[in-house]
């Protein structure tokens, strides 16, 4: 998968905007998931558990 | 990198983004239960204490209804002490009204009557004046009357003290002689009777009254002085016994002498024996008749 320079194929510039977005997409779901969590320790006292 | 890989990229971005938007957006709108459960408890424990305040004060209310009760109870009693004492005045007051009324139809009655009787004790009063009128001309002319009566009488009243003065001394001068038929026939055993009228009485026919009568002594002899002639009678003044009267002495059919009387006591006398036939003994008999 990596861009290893080929004989027959055209060579294309590495781009890592796809890193970009899957970066994106992590972040959202580690905000979403940090969100959740204070949410819940704020309201219940835990984070998981039964309060 | 392949296609395949850099759309599978982008649609797992999207789907993220996707799903964490929907997270986000449960998570903001979602319900605090906890939060929700404590104002429940809260209000819970709230509403506890409402109810066991409002069965306190159910307690107290009942209690003082039935306070009231009893205080309404004992009221009502003494209400129907009152009622029955005033029905008890009612009846009293009404008897006494009927009582009142029949009065006061009497009294009406009795003015009435009394009006009635005072019309006719006015005319009455005018017959009376008719009469007292009438009277008094008869007054006045029975005044002059009694006037010219009264001159007459003065005339025959100096003829009745004329007459007066001279029956006094006829009166004196029939005692005097009296008197002295008593004396002398005392001797005798009688005493002068009541002389008859000159006048004679009209209606049945009486015998003549004798001149004399008896005067009817028996007497025993309760003492004998045969040297002074002298003996003593049991019985004297009280029963008729005066000074001079003669008693004859008998014992049995014997007659033994006489007694003249001296002396004579309430209840004895003493005389001096005479025409002596036998001597006296105390038990004889001495009477004034034989």
């Amino acid at each position: 998968m990596s861009p290893m320079p080929q004989r027959s194929a055209k060579i294309t510039v590495p781009s890592n905007l796809y890193t970009a977005i899957l970066a994106v997409a992590f972040g959202a779901v580690v905000a979403t998931a940090a969100y959740v969590a204070f949410r819940c320790y704020t309201q219940y006292g835990t984070i998981f558990g039964m309060p | 990198m392949s296609t395949l890989t850099k759309v599978l990229i982008v649609l797992l971005t999207v789907f993220s983004i996707f799903l964490c938007g929907i997270v986000v957006t449960y998570v903001v709108n979602a319900d605090n239960y906890r939060e929700m459960a404590e104002t429940r408890r809260r209000e819970l424990a709230a509403a506890r204490n409402a109810s066991q305040a409002a069965q306190n004060d159910l307690a107290d209310a009942k209690e003082q209804a039935d306070q009231m009760r009893r205080d309404m109870e004992a009221r009502m009693n003494e209400l129907r002490v009152t009622i029955s004492d005033l029905e008890t005045r009612l009846e009293s007051i009404q008897r006494e009204n009927t009582q009142m009324a029949q009065r006061v139809r009497d009294m009406g009655a009795s003015v009435q009557q009394a009006n009635e009787l005072q019309a006719s004790q006015m005319q009455q009063a005018q017959t009376s004046q008719q009469r007292v009128a009438a009277l008094e001309a008869e007054r006045t002319r029975l005044s002059r009357e009694l006037a010219e009566t009264d001159q007459a009488l003065m005339e025959r009243m100096a003829v009745v003290a004329q007459l007066e003065e001279k029956t006094r001394q006829l009166t004196e001068a029939n005692q005097d002689l009296e008197s002295r038929l008593n004396q002398y026939l005392r001797q005798y055993g009688k005493a002068a009777a009541a002389p008859a009228t000159v006048t004679p009485r009209t209606g049945i026919v009486q015998p003549a009254a004798p001149l004399a009568r008896d005067i009817d002594l028996t007497a025993r002899v309760t003492a004998v002085d045969i040297n002074n002639a002298l003996a003593e009678l049991s019985i004297g003044s009280a029963a008729g016994v005066r000074t001079g009267m003669v008693f004859h002495v008998t014992r049995g059919q014997q007659y033994v002498c006489d007694i003249r009387i001296l002396e004579v006591g309430p209840d004895q006398s003493v005389g001096i024996l005479e025409r002596i036939q036998v001597p006296p003994r105390v038990g004889d008999t001495a009477a004034t008749n034989l």
